[in-house]
């Protein structure tokens, strides 16, 4: 269910660009999501095509892609590639790491179009 | 047009937690978060510890999807108990926090415990401004959940095993819980709980403190890491 929480912030933040840069439609949202946050992209779509409707993202497709995890050893400093079940620094055997990588979801890029390319559009 | 943005899609969250976790810092109260599933001995646990930390005061918020009944449970103990009902979201968000921090006496509070919506994925995704997270596991659940639920373990600061007084009755093996916990998290204590037969009890009630101790007094720059 967190899927809907990370989509509603999502939202407010594209509308809120979108609105900056005098766009009047977006199309596609182009967003990072680090492997320990467990999101399921199935989930993360169908929540966001519930929530944009009736908004000027209404249509647009949501691009996600899933970035490996980076985890830094805070005993020997030792940087690794975890797996979500397996934190175990192979330099020292303990698990007690900072995830300096892939802890984060992060929106990348918004294509919208914009009241001036309608314009130019509508010229041609 | 594409527009290029470097944003982190919780930073609104995030933000509000940073103000949460300063608001504490300033009053010298501890903010503890704690997770665990439905049922696991979250408010029996705060029944048990608030009177036993007095002189040092308590306050707690409890985030259920209904009912006041946990807050009402720990309201006599504590200096304030505020209930925040979350209707269908599984998780408490740091403006909930931000906003019953506003009708708590901090100045009158040592301890801040957030008891969260009894779940074991989305609490751990929205910091709210604690300084540690409090993950309870309770031996009915099974032996398997640290495997089960890694990314919450992973993060635990202290994992409490409650209900351990069921030892005798149940096929839990502890040996199993270690090894998947040797994986994930060697840095938070594991401590075998029973809020019935108390014991643990004292090993938990010597870690609060040491982490008061450390919490607040790096924040207060007393404590050099």
């Amino acid at each position: 269910m967190h899927e809907f929480s990370i989509v509603s912030s999502l939202l407010e933040q594209v509308l809120e660009i979108a609105k900056s840069n005098n766009a009047l439609k977006v199309n596609e949202v182009e967003i990072e999501a680090g492997v320990i946050r467990q999101i399921v992209p199935e989930i993360m779509t169908t929540a966001w095509e519930s929530i944009i409707v009736d908004t000027i993202a209404d249509g647009s497709v949501l691009k996600i892609t899933v970035v490996p995890a980076i985890a830094k050893c805070r005993i020997c400093e030792n940087q690794f590639e975890p797996e979500i079940d397996n934190y175990l620094c192979q330099k020292c055997l303990k698990a007690d790491v900072d995830i300096i990588s892939g802890n984060d979801i992060m929106l990348k890029s918004i294509d919208c179009q914009t009241l001036n390319e309608q314009e130019e559009q509508d010229e041609d | 047009m594409k527009i290029k943005v470097i944003k982190h899609i919780l930073a609104a969250n995030d933000e509000i937690a940073s103000l949460n976790r300063k608001k504490l810092a300033d009053a010298d109260v501890l903010g503890l978060n704690l997770i665990s599933s439905p049922g696991s001995g979250k408010t029996t646990l705060l029944e048990k510890t608030i009177p036993a930390l007095l002189p040092e005061r308590s306050s707690v918020i409890v985030g259920d999807l209904q009912t006041g009944r946990d807050a009402e449970r720990v309201a006599k103990m504590a200096v304030e108990s505020i209930q925040i009902n979350t209707g269908l979201s599984c998780h408490l968000y740091a403006n909930q926090i931000q906003s019953a921090l506003d009708d708590i006496d901090l100045a009158q509070t040592d301890y801040m415990f957030i008891e969260n919506v009894g779940n074991m994925v989305c609490p751990g995704e929205f910091d709210l401004g604690e300084n540690v997270k409090v993950i309870l596991y309770s031996l009915p659940e099974g032996d398997d959940k640290v495997a089960k639920y890694p990314t919450i373990f992973s993060v635990a600061d202290i994992i409490l095993l409650t209900k351990c007084d069921l030892k005798p009755v149940l096929d839990f093996s502890m040996q199993r819980v270690k090894e998947d916990l040797a994986k994930l998290n060697t840095r938070a204590p594991l401590i075998e709980f029973s809020s019935k037969t108390k014991e643990g009890f004292d090993e938990w009630l010597d870690w609060l403190r040491k982490e008061k101790r450390e919490h607040v007094g790096r924040q207060v720059g007393f404590v050099k890491e």
